[in-house]
């Protein structure tokens, strides 16, 4: 259970930062990202977030690396189609297969995606290694999202780890007997692994609304939520952070590297 | 006065199946009573009945001497009296965090949010969970999930506190520390109605004892008169507390002089062979 996203997002060094903060930080970073019109912005925020959370939030190079390859593969694969596909203009070299040829367009374009999409990520997963999804709750109640759709998310967050945890057991005692033991049996196993799970929310479903129940429940789940208030050091920083990056994306503005 | 007491009361389940039948169980104001029975037996079935959640198919509940009408209303008066602690926590532990979870029960009682986070501190601390409110339920191990699913009930201040198996899956030292909670709770003048078939532990902190069988309450009394009935208790799948099954063999096989009522908790029987020694 420690090593995972919910583990580092509940244990992390900036764990008691200001919750508000930490969203309107990820969001604006990352609409920042997306107005630059060259490289260069998206990519000097994904070094600076990389740097916040190895060394400030102290989460290991290893899981963060793991957790950033998937975007990167993506991104990176992207780029190369773009630059191969999506030229008009000038070509820059020719590969020398197929016919295909980089297009001086299609590369500046295809970079810029990469560095996008590297740089939204990043603050992505800042907001996912630092801030529980716990708090993110309150977060979006003041956002004014519907209730019920909160209510349902708190639902599921809350029993997305009990059914895993079910899920994980039986599919141990599964495989104490020998249950995946050749495809067949794989097939077979996890077909009643899925039915019964199914079986096992449903009943947990109606024993959760007994006890609900016996707490008075009356249709709407009303719970005590923590509201700490955004202080005017983080509101400093925020604006000197965003604006330095605005500042970097206007001098950027024409930049092309080839 | 009895503060909760169900007369004659049946109920069949909608498939027709008799989960009770004829159940007269009461229990006296700030006592604790233990409700004994193998799996199946009807237990969990009669809880569900104290705060109005099952309605009995015949007879009648009444708490705190009025009858339990089954309108809105009054079923949240009985459920804010009448507090039930589920076997499973991983049923009663819904939200995101134990803070709230444990400030469910008081929200729904309309209470002020100041007033809310003072009886939830009061609840955790009462449990020695204090510390813990922001975890999520997941990050906790079973005793203190089980503590929590207490306290979720304590912060609704309930005359009555009914728990389900409250020692059932935890090492003996968490099963400890809850029954020491309760203890206390019922020093306080709470009233604790327990299921359990930890025979050890009944003798210990039972003031009276029911036994339920295939939906029948087969013998009541205080645990003196109930593990007296030797017969009755091995007939409901159920045995003798471990002291008392000692002095029977040594009285049957080994011929000692430790004739019935046997000595059910360790303290009694260190008073009795004490005793015996001496004379």
């Amino acid at each position: 259970m420690e090593n995972t996203l919910d583990g580092y997002a509940h244990s992390n060094g900036l764990k008691n930062a200001n919750v508000s903060f930490k969203v309107l930080f990820a969001i604006l970073t990352m609409v920042v990202c997306l107005l630059s019109t060259s490289p260069v912005v998206p990519l000097t925020i994904t070094i600076l977030i990389s740097l916040i959370l190895i060394f400030k939030a102290r989460i290991p190079l290893k899981f963060y690396l793991k957790f950033l390859s998937i975007p990167f593969i993506f991104g990176f694969l992207t780029f190369v189609f773009m630059a191969i596909f999506f030229g008009t203009g000038e070509t820059w070299f020719n590969i020398g297969l197929f016919n295909l040829a980089v297009y001086k367009d299609g590369f500046n374009l295809g970079l810029l995606v990469f560095a996008r999409v590297l740089g939204g990520f990043s603050c992505l997963a800042f907001l996912a290694l630092t801030t529980p999804m716990t708090e993110l709750f309150s977060v979006l109640e003041s956002l004014r999202i519907p209730k019920i759709v909160l209510e349902i998310a708190m639902l599921m967050y809350r029993f997305i780890f009990v059914f895993l945890g079910e899920a994980e057991n039986m599919y141990r005692s599964q495989n104490t007997r020998l249950g995946y033991g050749s495809l067949k049996n794989t097939y077979h196993s996890l077909g009643m692994l899925m039915s019964n799970l199914f079986i096992r929310t449903w009943l947990t479903g109606e024993q959760v609304y007994i006890s609900m129940e016996s707490r008075c429940y009356n249709g709407s789940i009303r719970t005590l939520k923590p509201q700490k208030n955004i202080t005017p050091r983080n509101i400093l920083m925020l604006i000197s952070f965003e604006s330095i990056m605005i500042i970097g994306v206007y001098l950027t503005s024409n930049l092309k590297f080839i | 006065m009895n503060v909760i007491e169900t007369k004659d009361i049946t109920y069949h389940y909608p498939d027709g199946t008799e989960a009770l039948e004829k159940v007269n169980f009461k229990a006296e104001k700030g006592k604790i009573v233990a409700l004994l029975g193998p799996n199946g037996a009807g237990k969990s079935t009669l809880f569900l009945q104290f705060n109005g959640i099952l309605r009995p198919t015949t007879g009648s509940i009444a708490v705190d001497g009025d009858l339990i009408s089954y309108e809105k209303k009054n079923l949240m008066k009985i459920r804010e009296k009448v507090g039930i602690v589920f076997q499973n926590p991983d049923d009663q532990l819904f939200a995101p965090t134990v803070l709230e979870d444990v400030a469910f029960g008081p929200m729904n009682l309309g209470l002020a949010e100041e007033q809310v986070e003072e009886r939830v501190n009061e609840a955790l601390k009462r449990v020695g969970m204090d510390g813990f409110e922001k975890k999520p339920p997941h990050h906790l191990s079973g005793g203190q999930k089980k503590r929590v699913a207490i306290a979720g009930i304590l912060a609704m201040r309930p005359q009555i506190m009914v728990l389900d198996e409250p020692t059932s899956g935890l090492d003996p030292r968490g099963a400890s520390q809850i029954l020491k909670i309760l203890y206390q709770l019922n020093q306080e003048g709470m009233t604790i109605i327990i299921s359990t078939h930890d025979v050890d532990l009944v003798p210990l902190y039972a003031d009276n004892v029911y036994i339920i069988s295939e939906g029948k309450i087969i013998k009541e009394g205080s645990p003196q008169e109930v593990f007296g009935d030797v017969k009755t208790v091995r007939g409901a799948n159920l045995r003798l507390p471990r002291i008392a099954h000692l002095m029977e063999i040594l009285e049957k096989k080994d011929k000692m002089p430790f004739e019935k009522p046997y000595p059910l908790t360790i303290g009694e029987a260190r008073k009795k062979i004490l005793k015996e020694f001496e004379e």
